[in-house]
């Protein structure tokens, strides 16, 4: 090998290796690693933990409250062992006498075994051994897991502190943006992440919420297997925690996981060659998780009661109405939320919306209950008078036995049987009830709109919101259920999750691979029936359902105002914004909202927010009234939905109505900037407070975000509902498994329809197939489905040909909601009926083989 | 995560394998080598100096620069020989892949041990066909010297961007960023790994930790 200096020589002559005589030149100044916070190696867990920090208010709250945890654990684990086996009861109920000298008194130490009885009984029971073994474990375990989260989290709070510089004590009062504001500016200084100059909001979001946001879309289109169709239960909704975790397991971080590591995905999961094989070791991988489940069975059995014995006994205890009272389910959360939405963020979303969704499922008490109830709590409270009265008079009657303890029994009676009865002033108004909780939790399959009092809709609502005792009990029951679940139902789905997998991962630079669906990129998976129309290129088997890529975008270009979408993003944002905003001012200028619907695009924000009152029911003052009274329930955010409402805007309204526009205004414009002078003026002023401005005026802002999408929700969905009038559309909500086929209908559930034989199996809701006569009959809308029906057959699927019905049908009348509220599933599913003649439905054929372009491939 | 990589295939023959790599490698340290630091008073440093050499390649036809230094040739001579024989002795079908990994250290607080956080890897894909004469060698000899001309080109573009690196240390920090082993050249702290057939596992002691780090977290 030949060698050739080149002049370029290293000088050898001076001994210290720099020019002679040249000591003065070339001095350099090194910078030095200022801070410790350049260059981070795991960005995703140092995003979770500085969000986790943010939410838990601050490294000495964290710190203080998972001191106590351990601390009750042991109390909780050592205090019921104790009751078990250290209590001699027969002398605390006096069944037994102590011998004592000196007084008669019976005394709680009396009441104690001695320490060599009480462990020698603790001894012999093995049961308790066990448990004491597995609390003992679990107890460990969280310590070991506490100690480490103290180390990791002290250098997030220097993070903070040193880098962000916000101190622990300002913390709690900071909202999330906020320090998100701060992280994005510090990029530039840190360089925390070394791939880019500047970091956005979506890169946090995307790292944050990496896997989520695959759940979430797994979910979306329906890929999980938590849907199941019971002999008794009917349609059930199985998703516990410790089902998800094991999700996770297989799909994140197991052993043998599809991701190599956080934050990219297995290079040979990206290419397609081989999918079948790699379905092949994904299906055995989940069998032997679930046969591990299935051993592991008991433990995790032990384990989840004792769980749900520490975390539940105390509030039962507290409150016991509790388990009475509804939660949002883990499957609820999964289908409610957005893509790239923060724990908080859809937390404060469900809680807004708690309200009203108790109050719509309250209106379906069953009458026959209530009349049992009514009678049971009448002759309960007949017994427990009297016994109250009696020890009134003469309290020596709480001595005779069982006196106070039937008084507390009726009490709980009582209580019981008066949930079951509706309150006497509670009006039955579930449409405008849905109508309140879709402007919080955005998201709902079509065919529940028209369909609000039905009892099927209820059900499937219930499936988000279920009872809080119905969730404790399926955690219970979950270790059993999961691996029956793991080993028959996940295991056949191996070969489409491996595709999803697949098509559905992008890669980003400085983020690695994220789900796609989590850019919400209305090009690749906008769905044409919710506003994208003309812009996305998706394919069916590539769209977001439900509309999900539309509203994830707009919220998170809503609470992120300073986020800087693409370019056709940008478009289609402002686009939507500029035409709410001006159908809003449009509307609010004009005091009647009638004559405004006349026409016909100005009409909608008209119709959504003044709700009802366009809709020429004959109900119309009633409901109108409602819908206030119902909004106002909600909370304080109703008033200013109110606010920018026409209804409202009644002369008295009329500044506040101003300022809100205002606000709205500012948020599309003015946002950009840090919220200052007039903006938050005018939120101030709306808001009706004027001394909370500083700290507080992000906090106002993200309310004004929230009421913002609120009413973004419910214009899109009212847009869509118009779009897809009579569209095929398709219901996620019930697309099942392509192998069940539908000899599995239960008949009874539609037996009293006729008409719904011929629906598709994928419309397991039958609901909506109703018959329009359902609906409270009112001249103009049998009027208008007659129009519609008219329609079906003619249209055949093409969006122009709905859309020039719907201006007729607007033309005709001037009241362009009436149609929209002819049962939309109905139309749906009447048009499948008919296409379903012909062969299956082209996205369930997509969807149960595969993507288009796998076809090729096999 | 955090840190560029960049990927770069090349498809030789067997005995130009180590050639080959020879070259690429010693580009990339050329670039990311600074002469020796001399720390003065005041905190300040002045920079030795760093004298290049052409290397003629005996089986391609192809001319490459690296950094006059014995000891660091030696040493990716010695890693690139490894690679070769672990190429040549494992029998498949010949692919293996040579990364060159540019880090930095970071002192953890005491539980933890020292953290070498990557901020750049380079990934050499390398492919060794078989060819039938000598014909097609003598053609190959060309073609891949062109090609690794591209190469070279390729990776001078990458390193002109302005990306991140790591910010000049101070004397006490200068072992974290720099590998100061050698004493006529002073490259970024790197590592050279290399990796047989295609298979890339999760390896068990990856996935142990995963598994540990996850039910230790929040």
């Amino acid at each position: 090998m030949a060698q050739f200096d080149t002049e370029y020589q290293r000088l050898e002559a001076s001994y210290s290796d720099s020019p002679p005589g040249e000591e003065n030149l070339l001095m350099h100044v090194p910078e030095g690693a200022k801070s410790n916070w350049h260059h981070i190696e795991n960005l995703d867990l140092f995003f979770q933990r500085v969000y986790n920090l943010h939410q838990k208010n601050g490294f000495t709250c964290m710190l203080l409250g998972e001191i106590f945890e351990l601390v009750q654990l042991i109390f909780v684990v050592g205090f019921t062992v104790f009751l078990a086996n250290c209590v001699d009861y027969d002398i605390l109920f006096a069944n037994k006498f102590v011998n004592h000298t000196d007084s008669s008194k019976v005394t709680l130490p009396d009441a104690f075994l001695p320490v060599n009885v009480c462990s020698a009984r603790i001894q012999e029971n093995v049961f308790v051994i066990f448990v004491l073994i597995i609390s003992g474990v679990f107890w460990l375990h969280r310590l070991v897991k506490f100690i480490y989260n103290v180390c990791c989290y002290w250098e997030i709070r220097s993070f903070y502190i040193n880098a962000l510089k916000m101190s622990m004590s300002e913390l709690p009062y900071a909202t999330w943006q906020e320090v998100q504001a701060r992280i994005v500016e510090i990029q530039k200084e840190h360089q925390i992440c070394i791939h880019k100059k500047e970091l956005t909001e979506l890169d946090v979001y995307h790292r944050i919420l990496r896997f989520k946001n695959y759940m979430v879309a797994m979910v979306n289109k329906s890929l999980l297997p938590v849907r199941f169709r019971l002999p008794v239960l009917g349609e059930y909704v199985f998703y516990t925690r410790g089902l998800k975790y094991n999700f996770e397991l297989i799909f994140f971080w197991g052993p043998g996981s599809l991701f190599e590591n956080e934050w990219s995905l297995k290079a040979e999961y990206k290419r397609g060659g081989n999918r079948l094989e790699l379905a092949d070791k994904l299906a055995s991988r989940i069998l032997w998780i679930g046969i591990a489940n299935l051993l592991l069975c008991p433990v995790i059995l032990v384990w989840q009661i004792l769980y749900a014995f520490f975390s539940y006994t105390e509030v039962i205890k507290r409150e016991p109405g509790s388990l009475g009272a509804r939660c949002w389910s883990l499957y609820g959360r999964c289908y409610l939320r957005h893509f790239n939405e923060l724990d908080h963020e859809l937390m404060s979303r469900l809680s807004k919306g708690y309200k009203a969704s108790s109050k719509y499922m309250n209106c379906f008490l069953s009458p026959l209950l209530t009349v049992v109830a009514k009678n049971v709590a009448f002759f309960a409270g007949s017994l427990l008078a009297v016994l109250i009265a009696l020890t009134i008079y003469d309290e020596d009657v709480l001595a005779v036995e069982h006196v106070l303890s039937s008084i507390t029994l009726l009490g709980v009676c009582i209580t019981v049987c008066r949930s079951f009865i509706p309150d006497k002033h509670m009006v039955f108004c579930p449409e405008q009830l849905l109508r309140v909780i879709l402007a919080h939790i955005h998201y709902m399959p079509d065919h529940w709109q028209g369909n609000a009092h039905r009892y099927e809709t209820r059900d499937q609502f219930s499936q988000l919101f279920q009872y809080r005792a119905v969730f404790i009990l399926e955690e219970l029951l979950s270790p059993v259920v999961t691996p029956i679940i793991l080993i028959f139902s996940l295991r056949r789905k191996s070969l489409e999750i491996i595709d999803f997998f697949r098509n559905f991962t992008v890669e980003v630079i400085g983020v690695g691979d994220t789900c796609s669906f989590a850019q919400m990129d209305i090009r690749q998976h906008g769905h044409p029936a919710w506003l994208s129309e003309g812009k996305t290129e998706a394919s069916i088997y590539q769209q977001a359902e439900d509309g999900k890529t539309e509203l994830s975008l707009m919220r998170f270009a809503i609470t992120n105002p300073q986020w800087q979408p693409p370019q056709e993003t940008t478009h289609f944002i402002s686009q939507l914004k500029e035409r709410i905003h001006r159908e809003a001012t449009g509307v609010s200028s004009e005091t009647h909202p009638l004559s405004l619907s006349e026409s016909e695009p100005k009409s909608l924000v008209a119709n959504l927010l003044a709700g009802p009152s366009t809709l020429g029911s004959v109900h119309f003052g009633r409901e109108s009234y409602l819908i206030n009274q119902a909004a106002a329930g909600v909370g304080d955010r109703a008033s200013a939905l109110r606010s920018l409402s026409p209804i409202s805007s009644s002369l008295h309204l009329r500044g506040s109505l101003n300022a809100a526009h205002r606000t709205a205004s500012s948020h599309t414009s003015a946002m950009n900037k840090t919220m200052a002078g007039s903006g938050t003026d005018a939120r101030t002023v709306s808001s009706g407070s004027s001394a909370w401005e500083g700290q507080l005026t992000s906090l106002v802002l993200s309310e004004y975000a929230s009421t913002e999408m609120s009413i973004h929700a419910l214009y899109m969905h009212e847009l869509h509902k118009q779009q897809s009038r009579g569209d095929l559309s398709r219901h996620t909500w019930h697309r099942q498994e392509s192998d069940e086929s539908s000899d599995s209908i239960p008949d009874e559930v539609r037996s009293h329809n006729p008409q719904s034989r011929h629906f598709p199996r994928s419309h397991t809701f039958p609901t909506t197939v109703s018959s329009p006569t359902a609906i409270p009959a009112s001249a103009s809308d049998i009027s208008s489905t007659a129009i519609g029906q008219e329609g079906v057959p003619s249209l055949g699927g093409s969006h122009q040909q709905y859309s020039e019905s719907a201006t007729g049908t607007c033309g005709a009348g001037g009241r362009v909601v009436r149609t929209a509220r002819v049962p939309m599933g109905g139309w749906a599913e009447e048009g499948q009926g008919v296409a379903r003649h012909h062969g299956p439905l082209p996205e369930e054929s997509s969807e149960d083989e595969m993507p288009p372009h796998i076809h090729k491939i096999t | 995560m955090n840190c560029r990589s960049e990927v770069l295939e090349v498809t030789v023959e067997a005995r130009q394998v180590e050639e080959a790599i020879l070259s690429l490698l010693h580009t990339i340290l050329l670039h990311r080598s600074t002469g020796k630091f001399h720390y003065k008073k005041e905190g300040t440093y002045s920079i030795g100096t760093v004298g290049t050499v052409d290397i003629d390649c005996d089986f391609i036809d192809f001319t490459f620069v690296r950094v006059s230094s014995e000891e660091l040739d030696r040493v990716i001579r010695k890693a690139v020989s490894e690679f070769k024989d672990a190429l040549s002795n494992s029998g498949s079908d010949g692919m293996g892949q040579i990364s060159l990994e540019f880090y930095q250290k970071k002192k953890s607080r005491w539980p933890f041990s020292d953290e070498c956080i990557p901020w750049e890897v380079w990934s050499i894909k390398v492919n060794v066909v078989n060819l039938a004469n000598e014909q097609e060698r003598q053609i190959c000899r060309e073609k891949v010297g062109e090609k690794l001309g591209e190469k070279v080109i390729n990776v001078v573009e990458v390193i002109n961007r302005h990306e991140y690196l790591p910010k000049m240390p101070t004397q006490s920090e200068v072992d974290n960023v720099f590998d100061t082993s050698l004493k006529d050249v002073q490259p970024y702290l790197y590592k050279i790994t290399y990796q047989i057939t295609d298979s890339l596992g999760t390896s068990v002691s990856t996935t142990m930790r995963r598994l540990i780090k996850d039910t230790l977290a929040l």
